[in-house]
């Protein structure tokens, strides 16, 4: 045991002073933001103002606010062919829009006449929001003209909230609400499972590998058993993941607080933000029911069951990762096993879409118990509860695999570590790893 | 102090045969000297010895003992491949591995400081691989080798690469330990090496043992009664006699010395006499056979004959 802690210590140590290490989890999230923030500003400088001129024959139409992006300008239906003469080649102008004359209260008419002259490619949004402008008033007519008022009509499109109860757990069933949030978080975790098991599987193949590449690997293999050797690493690069996780989530926690106080203290941006208030009303009032449910959720389990999965799905897709890496020479031959390796890990994330929507399913079942795809599965279904017995089969599965596949990992590094130069496949491997 | 019976190990279920019934014994605080041609076997012993790989049948004792995982500890293991971590620094290096080896971080460190002082490399401790030249390299090799103290030392091919200053450098080094106590198994190409240094011998080809024992004694008995003389101011007419009453190879006459090599059956000193008449002794050696021409020998023998295991004990 204390040859694994040894080579784990080194394992750590090695890889934490790199260089690129430091930068990266430093640098990572910031260059994150920035990333978020250049993608919005080119989205936001993409966007173009319009300036169109309305000639509403109709007169229903008197009414369609000018917004952010389009701005309205009534004129004279007698001013249409000028207008639409000049439009070809001012600047100042970007479309002419041509309603024609209601009669008989005939709407579909009117739609097939009314005609959007551009002198330009209008953006599809914009060209959206028009028609959406156009189409709301239009329904407030017909309203109108059928004798209704507004508030008569959304009682009519009011949805019906189904509520349930589930009698055998005595639970209250999910709201829409509910259900939404815990499909997020489903959804999240899972996917920082997932990414972080490729991202950093591969970083133990790479370490094999280097030793390989510069024959470190005999001396080590006579003083220390493969097995001893693989586990060693797998921790070994397991403890820097974590290290960088933590150290992320400790400085996105930092800037949260540092915004946090730094938005509340200062008078100017609260008054700033009187202005959008409604929306900023909405938006706490948003993060405070999230919360709520989310501190509803059983939410130490999720969190317990969450760092199990996420370290010994880790650990165990490692191994195998630990596996290819011996068998191979150089990063380039590596590629046609790990392609199969990650196969699993994908087709449970997948899987588990179908889990967020049927969490007590057959395929939830399945997902969640195969050592494979577990890791992805049990992390998406937790959210919505596990009978006890299945998570703890499940558990109990996944920590016996990941101890085999250490075990199997070792058998190949032991043979692969002695062979260069030949070109391995996947049945020699199976040879090698019923052999020894 | 290591002692070997029928060791067997195939390849691909059989097909290859690295060892055959290898069986050998190294006595305690000996030079040891493996032979053998590339293939013949030689790595994959030591593999075994080192626990890297299983035999198929066949056991190892060191010390009386079944081989087992504590062995270890008390074997150094100097590969042919050579290899060290590229961005440690040596002095980190040298700790890792003495740690693995069962050391505690003082014992490591101690040894390490020793074992500097003797190869004169007392300034490397901060440095990384890439600082060092290849022959340095080797140096630091070799420390990681000796360091936790083995009892028995394995050294395969451990003067490639070195220099000749160097080189003598490691061999007088290797034969300080073997003074102190140390038993050492060579594994070597070289002859030079295994003839200045080897007390024990054995030969392996192609899986199979073909000549072992005390290294004396083998190039004694592979005597073949020839001579290696160079003389001075010959006298040519005594001198075509002695050609024609003896049988001489490899007659060599430049810048004033005649040399050749003689067979002789009877009593050397009756040569000796006839040589004097001739003209002025230079060199008179009775050629021992290097352990080549013993190799090429015991081999030759091996193939032509199924029982001919020459051992000597």
């Amino acid at each position: 045991m204390k040859k694994v802690f040894l080579i784990t210590k080194r394992e750590y140590i090695t890889q934490v002073k790199k260089k690129s290490f430091v930068l990266l989890t430093l640098l990572a999230p910031i260059l994150i933001l920035l990333f978020g923030a250049i993608i919005a500003y080119m989205f936001k400088a993409n966007e173009t103002h319009y300036n169109i001129a309305v000639a509403d024959e109709s007169g229903v139409f008197q009414k369609i606010p000018s917004t952010s992006d389009i701005s309205y300008q009534y004129i004279d239906v007698a001013d249409v062919e000028s207008v639409k003469a000049t439009l070809k080649d001012t600047e100042a102008l970007d479309g002419l829009l041509v309603i024609p004359k209601l009669e008989n209260q005939d709407f579909n008419r009117l739609e097939k006449e009314s005609m959007l002259y551009t002198n330009k490619k209008v953006s599809f949004d914009s060209r959206q929001k028009i028609a959406t402008a156009i189409s709301s008033e239009v329904r407030k007519e017909k309203i109108k003209n059928l004798g209704l008022d507004e508030n008569e009509i959304s009682d009519l499109n009011k949805s019906f909230t189904l509520n349930t109860e589930n009698i055998k757990n005595k639970t209250k069933g999910d709201g829409d609400f509910e259900f939404g949030v815990k499909s997020a978080l489903a959804g999240i975790l899972m996917y920082a499972t997932f990414m972080f098991i490729v991202i950093y599987g591969v970083r133990v193949m790479r370490s094999v590998l280097e030793e390989k590449n510069n024959r470190v690997v005999e001396i080590i293999i006579s003083s220390v058993k493969p097995f001893d050797l693989m586990l060693g690493k797998i921790l070994g690069v397991t403890l820097v993941a974590l290290t960088q996780f933590i150290t992320w989530i400790i400085m996105i926690v930092a800037a949260a607080v540092f915004f946090n106080q730094s938005f509340l203290s200062s008078p100017e941006t609260l008054s700033g933000a009187a202005s959008s208030a409604s929306q900023f009303g909405n938006i706490e009032q948003m993060f405070g029911m999230i919360s709520h449910s989310l501190l509803s959720l059983n939410y130490l389990s999720i969190i317990f069951v969450f760092i199990f999965y996420f370290l010994l799905g880790y650990i165990f897709y490692s191994s195998i990762y630990a596996a290819i890496g011996s068998a191979v020479d150089n990063e380039t031959e590596t590629q046609q096993f790990t392609i199969f390796a990650i196969l699993p890990l994908t087709l449970g994330l997948y899987g588990s879409f179908s889990i967020m929507n049927n969490p007590d399913g057959p395929l939830a079942f399945w997902l969640s118990i195969i050592p494979l795809t577990s890791p992805v599965a049990m992390i998406a279904r937790i959210p919505f509860g596990v009978p006890t017995w299945e998570l703890a089969v499940s558990m109990l599965l996944l920590v016996g695999s990941a101890l085999l596949m250490i075990f199997i990992a070792g058998k190949v590094y032991r043979v692969g570590i002695l062979i260069y130069g030949n070109k391995v496949t996947f049945k020699e491997v199976l040879k090698w790893i019923r052999s020894s | 102090m290591l002692k070997a019976v029928n060791i067997t190990k195939t390849y691909n279920s059989g097909e290859k045969v690295a060892l055959d019934n290898f069986s050998i014994e190294v006595p305690k605080g000996s030079i040891y000297g493996l032979m053998g041609p590339n293939g013949a076997g030689k790595t994959s012993f030591i593999r075994i010895i080192n626990q890297i790989t299983i035999p198929d049948s066949g056991e190892i004792y060191i010390d009386g003992e079944k081989l087992k995982p504590d062995h270890i500890k008390q074997i150094g293991y100097m590969p042919e491949e050579r290899g060290l971590y590229k961005n440690m620094t040596i002095g980190d290096q040298l700790i890792y591995f003495g740690e693995l080896k069962g050391m505690s971080r003082k014992e490591a460190m101690e040894s390490a400081k020793y074992w500097f002082q003797q190869l004169e490399i007392d300034q490397w401790w901060k440095k990384k691989l890439t600082e060092l030249s290849k022959g340095m390299a080797q140096k630091i090799q070799f420390v990681v080798t000796v360091l936790h103290r083995p009892k028995l030392l394995i050294l395969d091919e451990p003067f490639s690469g070195f220099d000749p200053i160097n080189a003598n450098l490691i061999k007088d080094k290797i034969i300080q330990l073997k003074n102190e106590g140390t038993t050492i198994i060579l594994s070597t190409h070289r002859m030079e090496s295994i003839q200045e240094m080897c007390d024990y011998i054995a030969m392996i080809d192609h899986s199979h043992k073909v000549l072992d024992g005390n290294l004396f004694d083998i190039r004694e008995r592979f005597k073949k009664n020839e001579f290696h003389i160079v003389l001075e101011e010959v006298n040519e007419n005594l001198f075509q006699e002695f050609q024609q009453r003896h049988h001489l190879h490899d007659v060599v006459r430049k810048n004033g010395l005649t040399s050749f090599q003689a067979k002789n059956e009877n009593n050397q000193h009756l040569l000796l006499e006839e040589l004097m008449q001739i003209g002025k002794i230079r060199i008179f050696e009775e050629r021992i056979p290097d352990m080549n021409e013993v190799f090429i020998h015991a081999v030759q023998k091996n193939t032509t004959s199924t029982e001919a295991i020459f051992t000597f004990h």
